[in-house]
């Protein structure tokens, strides 16, 4: 069975979501229970999660679903502006649709002819969605938007202190949206004190939160059947389960990892042991006790107050333990064991072959050990002693039902995860836009790493060429590779395409292009700037070190190296030199910096409306027109339901009708809000949405296939590992 | 290769507490929980068609561990009483009937969630501040100097749970017997924090509930064969003991990963009981005199312990491993050779003993803050009733410790702080309203809906058709017998307050629960000589009331402010 795939059947889906998620959204949104299949209830406002829940089974709902997740993957928010924002979209588009039907087909029949037609319609539009992307939004951004941007840094020197009240401020707003009403004051509160305890000195907190973000599930403890409000941040690290032997000890403790059992025992896996006699068997078990006794008191002598065991110990260790005065923490988790490593930087014990004399090198010291109890149950606390800038605390978040406290949870990490892409420059340019997407899918750039070898070869051939030909000429290749670049970008894995290209076109750049034909491009695509975004570092690393023969020739050279690694198939740490030269180089030209934020309540959303309005105002083409003209409406779609329960005043038109006068007038715009959010953020999820609709706009049939699914295998990554 | 299958899609209603289905399996679940609440309630069967055991019971944690809840408002409501009770064992029905009347009066009103969010939990501020102040009229400290009031929380305790079938004097009986257990767990030389020992619930079932006692130490039963062989304990003031966490049976403990190649003629089973033998050897050498294993201990071995007159007990269980190494001061071995004899302890005095047909052996340590409470009870229903009850007294004695101070019971604690709310949001608004963009009527409106749904919880306490009043000078709760003539000598026919407090002595200018009533001030302060001349008092526990409270709260609140209800279905 075959359906059309079109705007209509989009757009009905997307209304349907947007109902479930509008109700979510904003200080003001309510929660929703998710039952799962085991029967636990959740609450939840998290709008990614709620989309997940549904398990939708209209194709383009999974479409737009699986866009979403990917989206709240990389950035911890956004999913329910997304739907919104992409139902605005559809609604608009169809209302062009719906004028055009009406001047064109008097007849209301759909033939065949005219399915096929609408396609390439569609087709056309979503190219043009795309060129605004990568062009007009950026530009715009840059242009108009970053004028009021605001930082939530306190100054912008290179330390960049951080501002406690617009940090309060930020993730305040962020928990309106994602936590029930009455704790949304409580958690911020809660999350900024813990980050504040977390961050031992200024300048750390990259490195904070992205430990916190990574092993968030190891540093929280969840307690049910006790108010919200009792939930509270514990210094160090609390592990859920109980000494096996504890042994109280004051003062500096030092402890030791291990990964195995310090029992030796009977054999191997893989070997055999034949017992030939009773003595035999009795010497061999005499010598295993001896030597666990001999390890124990080892460890004893080295002053070990406290073993850390990934394993199960046997009962004669612990009762060893308990015989030298040694704790003993069993069965960690291989997460936690990481989180500790990472805090202490303690690599596991190795145990000693004879019974050495030798200091123990492999240790660390904790402030304290000892039973923490939590609602009668027991818990293991540790005063981790961090050798990193965080500083170990634990969040102990209570709540009446479990789902209530995975729902702060959640919400927390969710903000770990924003406050970490807030603090990353973001780049306008697409080279760095795809860098983004590839540390996600790393795994993937070995897969094409075989093909990237032969494209070099094909690009330096296409090179000869122009670099005997004119100017002109290579001006053209150069737009060439663009489109090359843009067309793949289309794709829904583009990132590694685009990377090898990026590869190869860096070589073809600087060996053909001298210093003049640099010149003349920029002459030639002074309003194409926003295409040539990517090229730009390069040119300008040109123009910076023609000035002399050599370092020109080492450039070449690197990028030589560049092409030969590339054939060897490890691409990964090569990229990242060229792409952090290409970066450092871009800074400057345009980007969001580090901590840039607006006051929330559609702020973001009315200013880029204007300036895309004025900008289709001024601009020639009648397709770039519509786009523009087309986005900036969809845009006021999450102000308007923002707004939607307020009244006089504060109702949405009063509201947009003031921010418009202050804009054109050139006043700052007055905002009632007191939150902030992130702007980087709100242009990911602007691309992240204009994708989606080009993805679902470029498909023309669903094809309904009635077949057990079947698992998919990468048959090339099963080739390379 | 596992296979894979398409997800059904969920099922998604929106506005789920508008539906007439929600609202009427919601008061279902209310009359239920209504009906079983305070010593009149009545008792429920739950019983499986399938099989398995009839339940009788009246208590929260019994009823709502067997009722099958299906739908998910419900269930949040549920397991939200029944993660209360798992942290504070009281105060499960309180919660579960506060949340469900505060649901179904605010439904009624008829305000946005937002606004009823915003002002239920400024009123519940108002409350906790208030319970939590020294100005409290319905909160006693507790003066440990005496064990009057600590007995009063007890029985009452005890008297809320009639499912236990206990008659007043067995009632005495019990409360006596649980403040006397909590009594030996708590260590004589305390330091500047205490560590609470532990008493122990040993069942006997189908004995007179006079006979249940409290033993200091522990009781290890034992079947009469095991006891035909332990021989008589002889005269002594300290015996030595040792305590084994693995075990004595000679089975070859984990031989690695690898395989093990016995020749043929080899007999591991000597070798290992040859080692086994080797440590009894030692442990003989060493004077001990008794023997204890978590585990199993080989025949030949008990044999041995036998002839050379130590006392072996083995199968005691994980259960009182702790208690055990607590008590004698041992360190539970896990060792086969060579003991070190640190690990040793000592006890007072051993003993065999009988109670009803069960033979327990006994362990009186030197130093007791491990307690056995020998529990009787008819039926097994019963009994289980009356185990829980106990464990929740026991806890309560806990809290009571660390906040020294508990709340009246029998209704008044809720008409009092009901009349507190009515007075306070009358007199000074502004205050609670300061910047919430709610008006006046509202904050009316939701405080009616409050103190009303805290009302008929204490209205809830009178099953059999009598009148619920309230006085008009401390507000607290009174109750009438049914069938007494319409008016009205009320000092004639009321004789003491739900507490048990106040007499109908005073003039208090009486009125009817259900009916309108001026707000007036209830008296804040109780008097000191009040409360020590007071002989029965009933009285709940504070931090369970409390917490209680402020989950029924926040759980009402998540309810209100469900907008959609998604069901997976898979």
């Amino acid at each position: 069975m075959a359906a059309a795939g079109s705007v209509r059947a989009a757009l009905q889906v997307a209304e349907v979501l947007e109902t479930v998620v509008s109700c979510c959204l904003g200080p003001e949104g309510r929660q929703v229970l998710c039952t799962k299949p085991t029967g636990e209830v959740l609450l939840s406002r998290d709008g990614g999660r709620l989309l997940k829940a549904l398990h939708l089974e209209h194709p383009i709902a999974r479409m737009m679903v699986a866009c979403v997740s990917s989206h709240i993957r990389k950035t911890g928010d956004g999913a329910k502006t997304f739907i919104i924002f992409l139902c605005h979209l559809l609604r608009e588009l169809r209302a062009i649709t719906d004028k055009e039907k009406d001047s064109f087909f008097s007849e209301n029949i759909q033939t065949h002819g005219r399915h096929w037609k609408n396609c390439c319609r569609w087709k056309f539009i979503s190219q043009a969605l795309l060129t605004f992307q990568t062009q007009v939004l950026d530009y715009v951004m840059d242009h108009y938007l970053s004028r009021h941007f605001l930082s939530i840094f306190s100054s912008s020197t290179k330390e960049r202190p951080l501002c406690r009240s617009s940090l309060e401020m930020l993730l305040r707003a962020y928990f309106c949206g994602r936590v029930g009403r009455n704790n949304h004051n409580f958690v911020s509160q809660l999350m900024c004190d813990y980050f504040f305890k977390c961050t031992a000195c200024e300048s750390g907190f990259e490195e904070v939160l992205e430990l916190v973000d990574d092993c968030f599930v190891e540093l929280k403890v969840g307690v049910t059947g006790l108010p919200v409000s009792d939930s509270r941040i514990i210094a160090g690290l609390v592990l859920p389960r109980d000494f096996s032997v504890y042994c109280p000890a004051d003062g500096d403790i030092r402890i030791v990892i291990v990964i195995e059992t310090i029992q030796p025992p009977f054999s191997t896996f893989g070997s055999e042991f034949i017992l030939n006699s009773e003595a035999q068997f009795r010497t061999s078990q005499f010598w295993i006790t001896e030597r666990t006794k001999a390890i124990m008191k080892y460890l004893q002598k080295q002053n070990v107050k406290l073993l850390l065991s990934t394993v199960k110990q046997p009962d004669l260790v612990i009762y060893c333990a308990g015989l030298n005065g040694i704790s003993v923490v069993e069965c960690l988790s291989s997460e936690e064991l990481s989180l500790i490593q990472r805090v202490i930087g303690l690599a596991p014990l190795v145990l000693p072959q004879a019974s050495s004399q030798y200091e123990l090198s492999n240790t660390a010291m904790v402030k304290f050990c000892k039973p923490f109890i939590l609602r009668s149950k027991r818990y293991v606390h540790l005063g981790l002693i961090s050798t990193c800038s965080f500083t170990p605390h634990c969040i102990v978040l209570c709540g009446p039902v479990q789902g209530l406290v995975e729902q702060h949870q959640d919400a927390l990490h969710g903000a770990f995860k924003m406050l970490r892409q807030l603090f990353k420059d973001l780049d306008l340019n697409y080279v760095t836009q795809a860098s983004d997407q590839n540390c996600t899918s790393s795994p993937l750039i070995y897969k094409n790493s075989r093909e990237s070898n032969d494209l070099p070869e094909i690009v330096n051939g296409s090179i000869q060429r122009p670099y005997q030909d004119t100017v002109v000429k290579n001006k053209d290749e150069l737009a060439k590779t663009q489109t090359y670049l843009k067309a793949y970008s289309n794709l829904v894995v583009p990132s590694v395409e685009l990377e090898t290209n990026i590869l190869c076109s860096t070589p073809t750049v600087t060996l053909t292009a001298t210093y003049q034909t640099d010149a003349t491009l920029r002459c030639f695509s002074p309003n194409k700037a926003r295409i040539m975004d990517d090229h730009e570092p390069f040119i300008e690393s040109n123009s910076a070190n023609s000035t002399t023969e050599n370092t020109r020739r080492e450039i070449s050279y690197e990028n030589l190296q560049v092409t030969k690694n590339g054939r060897k198939g490890s691409i990964l740490p090569v990229r990242d030199k060229s792409l952090e030269m290409c970066t450092s180089q871009s800074y400057c030209f345009s980007s969001v910096p580090a901590g840039c934020v607006l006051p929330v309540g559609g702020n973001f959303e009315i200013l880029l409306h204007y300036y895309l309005l004025n900008y289709a105002k001024k601009c020639r083409q009648s397709e770039e027109t519509m786009v523009s003209m087309i986005i900036a409406n969809a845009l006021l779609g999450v102000p308007k339901i923002l707004y939607k329960s307020k009244k006089g005043n504060y109702s949405f038109p009063q509201i947009y009708i003031r921010a418009l006068h202050a804009l054109q007038t050139n006043q700052p715009m007055i905002s009632n809000q007191t939150g902030l959010e992130s702007v980087a953020a709100k242009y990911r999820l602007l691309t992240s949405v204009l994708q989606c609709l080009t993805n679902i706009l470029t498909i023309d049939l669903v094809i309904n296939i009635k077949r057990q699914p079947q698992e998919i295998y990468d048959q090339d990554s099963d080739e390379e590992l | 290769m596992s296979r894979l299958e398409a997800k059904k899609p969920s099922f998604c209603r929106s506005e789920p507490l508008t539906s007439e289905r929600v609202r009427a399996t919601l008061s279902v679940l209310k009359g239920i929980v209504t009906s079983c609440y305070g010593p009149a309630g009545r008792l429920k069967q739950l019983h499986n068609g399938l099989g398995g055991s009839v339940c009788t019971t009246s208590q929260s944690a019994a009823l709502l561990a067997n009722l099958p809840v299906t739908h998910p408002i419900l269930k949040i409501l549920t397991t939200s009483v029944q993660n209360h009770v798992s942290c504070f064992s009281d105060g499960g029905l309180f919660t579960a009937i506060l949340c469900c009347n505060l649901v179904e009066n605010v439904q009624r009103i008829g305000l946005t969630p937002t606004t009823v969010i915003k002002l239920n939990k400024q009123l519940l501020s108002l409350c906790t501040s208030y319970l939590k102040s020294e100005a409290c009229g319905c909160r006693i400290p507790v003066n440990f100097s005496s064990t009057q009031i600590l007995l009063c929380l007890v029985r009452s305790i005890l008297t809320s749970k009639p499912a236990c079938m206990l008659t007043t004097k067995e009632i005495d009986h019990i409360s006596t017997l649980i403040l006397r257990a909590f009594l030996l767990i708590i260590p004589e030389n305390a330091q500047d924090h205490i560590i609470l020992g532990k008493s122990i619930i040993v069942p006997l079932k189908r004995q007179r509930v006079i006979d249940s006692t409290v033993l200091p130490g522990i009781l290890i039963e034992i079947s009469e064969v095991q006891l035909m062989k332990i021989l008589p304990i002889k005269k002594s003031d300290s015996f030595k003991v040792a305590l084994f966490c693995v075990s004595l049976s000679g089975d070859l403990s984990d031989t690695g990963e690898g395989n093990v190649v016995v020749s043929y003629g080899v007999s591991l089973e000597i070798a290992v009981l040859d080692q086994l033998l080797n440590l009894g050897r030692q442990l003989v050498s060493d004077h001990v005199d008794l023997v204890l294993c978590q585990k199993v201990i080989h025949p030949s071995l008990k044999q041995f312990f036998r002839t050379h007159h130590v006392i072996a007990v083995d199968r005691v269980g994980v259960a009182v491993m702790e208690p055990l190494s607590k008590v004698t001061g041992t360190r539970p071995i896990g060792s086969l050779d060579s003991i070190s004899p640190s690990s040793y302890g000592s006890v007072k005095d051993l003993c065999t003993a009988k109670f009803g047909f069960k033979h327990f052996f006994h362990i009186i340590p030197n130093e007791a803050t491990v307690c056995s409470l020998l529990l009787c009870n008819r039926n097994d229903t019963a009994w289980d009733e009356l185990k829980l009850t106990c464990q929740t007294a026991l806890h309560a004695l806990q809290l009571t410790i660390k906040e020294p101070c508990v709340l009246l019971g029998g209704g008044c604690t809720e008409t009092h702080l009901a009349a507190y709310i009515r007075h306070k949001t009358r007199s000074e608004p502004e205050g609670i309203l300061r910047d919430d963009g709610c008006t006046q009527t509202e904050l009316q409106l939701i405080t009616e809906a409050f103190c009303s749904a805290l009302e008929s919880l204490a209205g809830s306490l009178e099953h059999d058709g009598g009148e619920v009043l309230t006085d008009g000078k401390y507000g607290h709760f009174w109750s009438v017998q049914a069938d007494s003539p319409s008016v009205v000598n009320w000092p004639d026919l009321l004789s003491r307050c739900g507490c048990g407090l106040y007499s109908s002595q005073e003039e208090l200018s009486w009125s009817f629960l259900r009916s309108a009533r001026p707000p007036f001030v209830p008296q804040t302060c109780l008097p000191c000589e009040a409360t020590d001349s007071a002989g029965n008092l009933t009285l709940d526990c504070f931090t369970a009331k409390l917490s209680g409270l402020q989950v029924a709260v926040e759980t009402a609140n998540l309810i209100l402010d469900l907008a959609y209800v998604i069901e997976d279905k898979n």
